[in-house]
């Protein structure tokens, strides 16, 4: 061992009595230039892989995308936003493990953009004990139904109400006597199903057959016969990508000539290229329309690129953005209970209308009221989390690529 | 930090515990069980359903634990006559079919919704740390099992097992009714999954179909034979080395990079099934073989 | 409701894809003594490497087949070589384990290189024909046509030929064979392959049939199983008749149970064969 020379042990004391005097500054409580830097820990959850595995990606890059912004406008009450991502693998067991870890270990008051029901109501217990604010685009009814105390939200319209938009555009096309439902199992094959048939045979259209079918199965064939022995003209199908593709593959060599009739979350560009362009010809399929008017989509758009229009990214860039203006019109303190308190504040009327971080926090700052239009909607929440009713883009598969028919108004 | 490593800490005493109760089966008794996590399925959703029915802890507990050891009982009197090549397929297709069951039956399981705000046990008395009180719990209930299965091994009761796990044909020469020692050992065993399965559903405070896979009993499996078999000590020091293998292998994308999400899961599947295959080889009386006493 | 025809119908389609793997396994099992779950992997393996030869490099399906039989049985023979043959001398019930390590890395393998994603092959989807009231599959009478003549091979094979009457001789008495110079490493490799090939073989017509994804052969190991056990282990022509039986009971049970119990049924075929008649349809016990 060779003896350290002069000039080191010189510059390792200038370090060394560097470093205890910025320790002594960060680490001294209640210096006030040291509070106004601690970072708010916000947390993402998405399926970056599993069934979902689509739209992670992109819901996770518009989050952090707004978090720029957001940091470029000088944070929340001059503290940045230090944001936390994990992957849920579409599964509620994975899911858990990692709301755990944004809870625990990173101390994230808010999670945000979780896109499976069964994730989200699997990590709802854990944010509502934990009083941590969760808010995401899963459809289920249960997400916002009972006990959370505020702590829940979400920017997708609920099954039921997804149920009756669906009803409305098959109404609206009158050649569809006879409708088949076929729905994976999942948290809201039965209330969307129950929704929709309702509504179709209130309008005197028979219901041929309900059918909901299990998961991660190579061939559908007997589920096939079964449908097609009742005759219909239009299979309602819903499930998610993997097991659609199966499905509609089965159908199509089964000989079915009738239409078809899924959500865009499953007949999106990775279903064309898995079933074919040839079996997915004429597939009609509909999803929530994001606000493609709005100066918060335009903005969402130049920053995220991407090569589908699902309504999931534009939904977690307005999360982000809500979360962030929710906290803004506190006093200071970051929390899942001051977002809670201030949610509707920040997103419902009455107020100055705003696209963006940046024009809200202003706004805030000058003591006045605002009202968040984003990317995905007008973001109106009611008592229990549920957002007001959305318009649905209707599209049909032609030639290999969805393309836009309609919209089908509330 | 902290609360994380409790929570990976409870999640393995319930495994150890579930390990404990296969062991019961399998270690002590000889009886192929490929769908242990059957047990733990019928406890856990038993108690679930009563508890946020509005029954109390103390009554859906117990209940839990007695309707798993009541299906282990039930399915040793149908498939207990089998070979054990034939039985591992049989309770290997149980646990798969209570899968389905569980997936379709919503009216009474809440099918893929799975159960949701279980009812967590004195959670009002421990408003920061509770964490750190379930953990204590699960280790107390592990305690006690274990002290409890110990009893039972050097035990008149035990020693019949252990001597149809050897021959069966001797014992039932020497006069032992082997066909309800061997019920009765199943459905204890299958008890002592449900056990687990309980205190697993009010940790997690939610329950669905997709927890209890068949490759779960694989981990069981692999958790039993590391440690050795027949051997409760084993059967610990497996839980924690399978859990181990497991959660570590998920730093290891820190590490390696390109390993993350599927490609990741699969490596530690492909550990464990290479662990099996070397440890059925090698050393197939596990790690800590049966002690010389107990023979 | 659709005639009882139809489902008839899919259940022979289905037992004919099972009848392969069920052959496979029922042998491999009179001969080595054990029930071997890696053989359901062996059709996933199959199926990827037809999927790697036909969509990768673009060969046409029938060459990515034959590339599937070598490739399966190749892999056969390692797993053989690798896990099995150290413990030729143990328990059956060790082997069966150590053959569910073995189908629980083929599986992962698969999964680590093509991930969880369903897949197909290069092919032209096509519409089913309507024939008297039945639709019926171009795909599916391709499999069924070389099903039947890979079965009559096989047969063929172990009745007529030197090797295929040795390995019967090794099957029912492994002692006495190996005395009278049978070689039995010989013979074992022989069937390993064999048997690889015709479940590879199998995998493809599967992924034709449905879809190609890691879990494909793992969930039709208890169909396999319950064919293999109610045709009576050993017994190919056995085997054959167990997994159309099965198939036909699958599909047309379809009718009775939603069709999400599938598995299921194939479990109380399994637990009503081995309660009643354990030797099966032809088989006998050893």
């Amino acid at each position: 061992m060779r003896t350290i020379t002069r000039r080191e042990l010189l510059t390792r004391r200038a370090v060394l009595k560097g470093s205890a005097a910025a320790g002594l500054v960060v680490g001294v409580p209640g210096m006030l230039s040291a509070q106004a830097k601690a970072p708010i820990n916000i947390g993402t959850l998405c399926p970056l892989t599993g069934a979902g595995g689509s739209y992670g990606p992109d819901m996770q890059r518009a989050v952090v995308a707004v978090v720029e912004r957001i940091n470029k406008a000088g944070g929340i009450h001059g503290r940045p936003v230090q944001l936390f991502h994990e992957d849920d693998q579409t599964s509620a067991e994975a899911g858990v493990r990692a709301a755990r870890k944004l809870i625990d270990v990173n101390k994230v008051v808010a999670i945000v953009s979780t896109w499976a029901s069964a994730v989200t109501l699997a990590v709802r217990p854990l944010c509502v004990e934990a009083q941590v604010f969760l808010i995401g685009v899963s459809g289920a009814d249960a997400v916002t139904q009972g006990e959370h105390k505020g702590y829940v939200a979400r920017t997708q319209p609920n099954t039921k109400l997804q149920g009756s938009m669906y009803a409305k555009f098959v109404v609206s096309k009158k050649e569809w006597k006879r409708v088949a439902y076929l729905a994976l199992q999942t948290p809201y094959a039965r209330s969307f199903g129950d929704a929709f048939s309702g509504i179709l045979r209130a309008a005197g259209v028979t219901i041929t057959d309900d059918l909901i079918y299990e998961d991660k199965k190579p061939s559908y064939r007997s589920e096939v016969t079964r449908i097609l022995a009742t005759n219909p003209d239009l299979i309602m199908l819903e499930g998610y990508t993997p097991d659609s593709v199966v499905m509609a593959k089965d159908i199509y060599k089964a000989g079915y000539k009738g239409a078809v009739l899924a959500p865009s979350f499953a007949v999106n560009a990775k279903f064309i290229e898995g079933a074919s362009a040839e079996v997915s010809e004429g597939i009609w399929n509909m999803d929530r329309a994001p606000l493609f008017d709005s100066p918060a989509y335009k903005d969402f758009s130049a920053a995220v690129p991407r090569n589908d229009t699902s309504p999931y990214a534009p939904q977690a860039w307005d999360q982000m953005s809500i979360v962030a203006l929710a906290l803004a019109a506190g006093k200071g303190e970051a929390s899942g209970t001051v977002i809670k308190d201030n949610l509707r504040a920040a997103a419902n009327p009455p107020g100055t209308v705003v696209y963006t971080f940046a024009e809200g926090a202003k706004l805030l700052g000058e003591g006045k009221k605002i009202n968040y239009e984003g990317a995905s909607g007008a973001c109106d929440f009611d008592a229990i989390g549920d957002i007001l009713s959305a318009p649905f883009a209707v599209q049909q598969v032609r030639k290999g690529k969805s393309e836009l028919v309609t919209i089908i108004n509330p | 930090m902290i609360a994380y490593l409790t929570a990976i800490l409870t999640l393995v005493g319930v495994r150890a515990l579930l390990t404990l109760g296969l062991n019961v089966q399998w270690g002590l008794t000889g009886l192929v069980n490929l769908g242990a996590i059957a047990f733990f399925a019928v406890g856990a959703y038993t108690s679930a359903l009563l508890a946020v029915g509005g029954v109390s802890l103390l009554l859906a507990w117990p209940a839990g634990v007695a309707l798993a050891a009541g299906a282990g009982a039930a399915l040793a009197i149908v498939a207990l006559r089998l070979r054990e090549d034939y039985l591992a397929i049989v309770t290997l297709g149980f646990a798969e079919v209570l899968r389905l069951f569980l997936l379709n039956e919503a009216w009474l399981t809440r099918g893929a919704n799975g159960v949701t705000a279980i009812p967590r046990p004195l959670h009002a008395w421990f408003p920061s740390q509770y964490h750190l009180f379930y953990l204590i719990l699960v280790l107390a209930a592990l305690g006690l099992v274990y002290a409890a299965l110990e009893r039972v091994r050097r035990s008149p009761f035990g020693r019949v097992l252990r001597a149809i796990r050897e021959d069966e044909v001797v014992a039932a020469v020497a006069g032992k009714p082997v066909f309800r020692f061997k019920v009765q050992a199943f459905a204890l065993g299958a008890g002592v999954a449900g056990l687990a399965g309980v205190l697993f559903a009010h940790y997690l405070a939610y329950v669905e179909p997709n927890m209890f896979l068949p490759q779960e009993s694989l981990y069981v499996w692999l958790a039993l034979i590391l440690g050795g078999s027949g051997n409760n000590r084993g059967a610990l020091l497996g839980s924690l080395v399978l859990l181990g293998l497991l959660e570590g292998s998920r730093f290891a994308k820190d590490v390696i990079p390109f390993l993350t999400g599927v490609r990741l899961a699969a490596a530690q599947q492909i550990l464990v099934g290479v662990v099996l295959v070397v440890m059925m080889i090698r050393r197939p009386e596990g790690l800590l073989p049966e002690t010389p006493g107990s023979k | 409701m659709p005639p009882i025809a139809q489902y008839v119908f899919n259940g022979i389609v289905t037992g004919g894809i099972l009848a392969l793997p069920t052959v496979a396994f029922s042998l491999l099992w009179r001969l080595l003594r054990f029930p071997n779950f890696a053989v359901s992997t062996y059709l996933t393996v199959g199926a990827y490497a037809a999927l790697a030869l036909n969509a990768g490099a673009r060969a046409p399906l029938e060459a990515a087949w034959l590339g599937a039989l070598l490739a399966t049985g190749g892999v056969a023979l390692a797993v053989d070589r690798i896990a099995f043959r150290p413990m030729r001398d143990r328990r059956p019930f060790s082997l069966a384990i150590a053959s569910i390590g073995v189908a629980f890395v083929l599986e992962n393998v698969v999964r680590f290189v093509w991930g969880n994603d369903f897949r197909a092959y290069d092919v032209p989807v096509t519409r089913a024909a309507s024939v008297a009231g039945l639709r019926i599959g171009h795909e599916q009478l391709l499999i069924l046509g070389v099903t039947v003549a890979l079965m009559a091979l096989a047969q063929a094979f172990l009745l007529h030929t030197r090797l295929g009457v040795a390995m019967r001789a090794t099957a029912d008495n492994p002692l006495l064979s190996a005395v009278k110079g049978v070689p039995t490493n010989h013979v074992i490799a022989v069937a390993t392959f064999g048997g690889g090939a015709l479940a590879g073989g199998a995998g493809v017509f599967l992924g034709l049939d449905a879809s190609i994804d890691p879990l494909m052969g793992g969930g039709i190991i208890i169909s396999v199983f319950a064919a293999a056990i109610l045709g009576g282990i050993g017994s190919a022509p056995g085997a054959f008749a167990g997994a159309l039986i099965v198939g036909i009971v699958e599909e047309t049970g379809t009718l009775i149970v939603p069709p999400t119990y599938k598995t299921a049924i194939g479990f109380v075929i399994i637990l009503a064969v081995l309660l009643v008649r354990p030797s099966g349809l032809a088989g006998s016990r050893s």
